[in-house]
């Protein structure tokens, strides 16, 4: 009997060799592809089991996605035709020219193989790049039976269960994406040619220019552009605020308003006044509780790169791609996921175990198994796709660059707090009545640090111990004062509240957020300024004035117009998101999604048309006449 | 037997401790007087919903001295006084102390370009197309004018009122404690309230739910021009207060 052969296709080269070594058991051939340096073909035999048994296995990958959506050729100049004809201009599907040997040779190995199990990464765009091989491999050999290998670590074990537990594509989640490429293309193109070649002749600055548009792009901006006026506009304020202040036992003890501060000098005058006539303070309240500072939830993509942007002193785009290769290279798993709860079927404590010989967390990971592990906290989402992202094994110090080795100890320090004991403390709370008013001060005892040991990027102190008061008490505080202030404007975005922002409001997903901070940096409509010095040096993200024109423009553009939200603004490119997921949930059909988001941004479109003159006004206000004053 | 105009003017002093004006309750009584057979009680009803609606100053009596605020109410110098008696007063004006002007000003601009903020969401109030029924029932942020409350936690007060009384004496109003319905676009200009024996210190009202019972009503006109008004009375402040920390 002969044994059949498979085919097996990756998303990228280094997953492909990954998942050969562990199926092969290290022994594999390797063949060059004719046409591209990164692609190999792996050849070993596998069993996989179940109805498929022993085979011969071809090894090979893509480099993402194999193809592009593009414009019939009469429609790719920018002169060639109206930017609005671009909403139904035909289009086709073309492989990228550099990557036609990649598909050369899955058509080629296609030929001779029985079966195609898909090894994409699973995600909505690997689901998509599965569909693109699946596209070539049937031009081949019209026949080939195709499978799934869902993973999302390639750690061995893992690995040869999923290579034995083979599922099929959703194409569900292809068609999302393939309606997402597609209003990409169309809105895209269409707002850009609109706007560079009715912008371009107003300056010298842009005449060289593609003024790209891309609906996640601009609502990025728009977040960026929106605090940034508020800063510009901001307008600061006297208040005024009462100060209680009373000596025991040697220790000074600040009781604060409860009112905080308030804008009025002379109702704050005449409050203190109210105190001071009563002379005594009353204690009202008198509370000690234990508190605990809660251990992390398990690490999302979107807090991975809101807490390493924050932490590592990285931008987003580069803690994805450093945790990318640390995922290519089996230590970490997928990092792409919005799952914050672990699955029970995971075995935690052998995750735990393999950090023993780390020199700095190694000890804390033995006190875990030494009895104090705790069950992990669940967050509320899960993406059905992908765990949290958790270490899968130890690696050396020494095996990692210096950017790789930040990130990777935050993702093993961040997993082993989530498998801890909550932080315990105890909290003293005094309150009082001092006239008409009410005043409180709070002290905190941190008894057990647990979690806070290992995750060092959390900090929770032991504050100032209060004297002792009974409930009921009077006394006469030793001082009442009035202190004034003034309220400061907020500060410029930076990165992780971007994130956040972008996150809240469905902007992007965990994948791609950080790949549109980087586009707006690179259209130069926003710079990165450094705000202090050092070490508490902060990033923040400052719009240029091209940013600041083309938010201003085409919000002057709706202003007005019922039921046309800004482009700048999150809500149109929220509701596509929204019907994304319908594809995948499968209650609504790709084409229909495509046909009504295309409607929603189509009359946004002429209204951008009609009123063009609004966004050359901002772009004259902020490029020509500031730029010159 | 007591005309129905001294009837009505009994029982809306007992009732509501408002002493109406008689000039005010006869023309009322006149104006009602096509209408036989309307029940006393119903045409009290009607009058104190009029006067509700009235400007204080057309429809009480000044005669007695203790539905007043002393003309010298407003007096800094005074540390502390108790008012005697029942007081009604109209307000004239309401600000949230709390709240910073420009941070009211911010939330204005939001309810004007229909964002509402929620946590970190932005948040669209303006109804998009189909969503027309549930936005109409939902947050009623359709129509909603500038007046819409500041969503942002420290809006809640207190507030400064400024008050009016039958004679057109004015006097600013201090929320020093939580008086339910008291609030920024709950309480309409032209509201009337009922102040009952109540302290003023340094020439402020105190309002507390002990001294101070709200009797509804609202001046349209006047609301009106308020609401519309007001951010730029809010930017008008700002600008005076920085010509003077300037100075």
């Amino acid at each position: 009997m002969t044994v059949p052969r498979v085919l097996c296709v990756a998303e990228k080269p280094a997953i492909a060799k990954a998942v050969s070594q562990h199926l092969s058991g290290g022994s594999f051939q390797t063949i060059p592809v004719r046409g591209n340096r990164y692609v190999k073909n792996y050849v070993f035999e596998f069993n996989f089991g179940g109805p498929w048994g022993t085979c011969s296995v071809t090894m090979t990958s893509v480099i993402g996605h194999l193809t592009s959506l593009e414009f019939e050729r009469q429609y790719k100049g920018w002169l060639s035709c109206p930017p609005g004809a671009l909403f139904e201009a035909p289009v086709h599907i073309a492989v990228d020219p550099d990557k036609t040997a990649i598909a050369q040779n899955i058509q080629e190995q296609a030929k001779y193989c029985k079966a195609l199990f898909i090894w994409t990464d699973c995600d909505r765009e690997g689901e998509h790049i599965g569909t693109e091989v699946r596209k070539q491999a049937k031009e081949g050999n019209a026949r080939i039976i195709i499978k799934r290998a869902k993973f999302s670590n390639t750690e061995k074990a893992h690995v040869l269960n999923a290579a034995r537990s083979l599922i099929d594509l959703d194409d569900l989640q292809a068609n999302a994406v393939a309606a997402r490429i597609e209003l990409d293309l169309r809105i895209g193109a269409a707002f850009t040619r609109l706007q560079t070649l009715q912008l371009k002749h107003m300056s010298e600055a842009l005449s060289e220019k593609v003024i790209s548009y891309g609906s996640c792009q601009f609502p990025t901006l728009g977040f960026v552009v929106d605090r940034y006026l508020r800063v510009k506009n901001f307008k600061p304020e006297n208040f005024w605020g009462i100060k209680v202040m009373h000596t025991r036992d040697g220790i000074k003890v600040n009781f604060l308003w409860r009112r905080i501060h308030l804008f009025d000098r002379a109702a704050v005058t005449m409050m203190l006044e109210r105190c001071l006539l009563a002379q005594m303070a009353k204690v009202t309240k008198v509370n000690q509780k234990p508190t605990s500072k809660w251990r992390p939830l398990p690490l999302t993509t979107v807090d991975l790169q809101m807490m390493g942007s924050r932490y590592l002193r990285m931008d987003s785009q580069k803690i994805m791609k450093v945790a990318e290769a640390l995922y290519t290279k089996g230590f970490i798993s997928y990092p792409r996921t919005e799952t914050d709860q672990f699955d029970k079927g995971i075995d935690l404590k052998k995750l735990i175990e393999k950090q023993f010989p780390d020199t700095n967390w190694g000890q804390y990971a033995r006190g875990l198994l030494d009895g104090g592990y705790r069950t992990p906290r669940a967050g509320r989402h899960n993406d059905r796709a992908h765990p949290p992202i958790h270490p899968i094994c130890w690696v050396s110090p020494t095996a990692l660059s210096a950017d790789e080795k930040k990130v990777y100890e935050f993702v093993v320090r961040r997993f082993l707090a989530c498998c801890s004991e909550d932080a315990k403390g105890q909290t003293s709370e005094v309150e009082i009545q001092y006239g008409d008013e009410m005043f409180h001060a709070k002290g905190l005892i941190v008894l057990e640090r647990n979690y806070l040991d290992v995750y060092v990027y959390d900090k929770w102190e032991s504050s100032q111990q209060l004297p002792n008061f009974q409930i009921g008490e009077l006394f006469e505080p030793t001082e009442a004062k009035i202190f004034d202030g003034k309220t400061t404007p907020p500060n410029y975005l930076t990165e992780p509240e971007l994130i956040g922002l972008m996150d809240a409001n469905g902007i992007g997903t965990d994948a791609t957020m950080a790949e549109h901070i980087a586009k707006i940096k690179e259209r130069e409509y926003v710079a990165v300024h450094s705000r202090g010095s050092g070490r508490n040096a902060v990033k923040e993200l400052i719009p240029t004035r091209l940013g600041v024109a083309l938010v201003e423009g085409y919000d002057n553009v709706v202003a007005g117009l019922p039921d046309s939200p800004s482009l700048s603004k999150p809500f149109l490119r929220k509701e596509m998101e929204l019907r994304m997921r319908e594809i995948c949930a499968g209650s609504k059909s790709r084409t229909e999604v495509v046909q009504e988001s295309l409607e929603m941004y189509r009359e946004v479109f002429i209204h951008t048309q009609r009123r063009i003159s609004m966004l050359k006004g901002a772009v004259r206000k902020y490029m020509i006449e500031d730029a010159a004053s | 037997m007591a005309t129905p105009e001294e009837q009505i003017a009994v029982q809306l002093l007992s009732s509501k401790s408002l002493p109406v004006s008689a000039a005010w309750l006869n023309s009322f009584v006149a104006s009602t007087a096509h209408q036989r057979n309307v029940p006393l009680s119903a045409l009290t009803q009607t009058a104190l919903f009029r006067i509700l609606a009235s400007d204080f100053r057309d429809s009480l009596s000044t005669r007695t001295s203790s539905s007043l605020l002393p003309v010298d109410t407003s007096d800094p110098k005074v540390q502390q006084r108790q008012l005697q008696g029942s007081i009604p007063v109209q307000v004239l004006d309401i600000d949230a102390i709390g709240s910073s002007l420009w941070s009211q000003v911010e939330a204005i601009e939001r309810v004007e370009r229909g964002e509402a903020i929620r946590g970190r969401e932005i948040v669209r109030t303006i109804n998009v197309g189909e969503d027309a029924e549930q936005a109409a029932d939902g947050t009623g942020g359709n129509n909603t004018p500038a007046s819409a409350q500041p969503e942002t936690g420290n809006s809640n007060g207190p507030h400064r009122l400024v008050i009016q009384d039958a004679a057109g004496t004015k006097a600013v109003a201090l929320e020093l404690k939580r008086v339910n319905g008291i609030a920024l676009g709950k309480l309409p200009i032209g509201a009337k309230l009922l102040l009952r024996n109540p302290t003023v210190a340094r020439g402020m009202v105190l309002l507390t739910p002990e001294s101070v019972s709200l009797l509804g009503g609202k001046l349209d006109s006047l609301d009106q021009t308020w609401r519309e008004g007001r951010k730029e009375r809010l930017i008008a402040r700002i600008t005076e207060m920085q010509g003077e920390q300037s100075a």
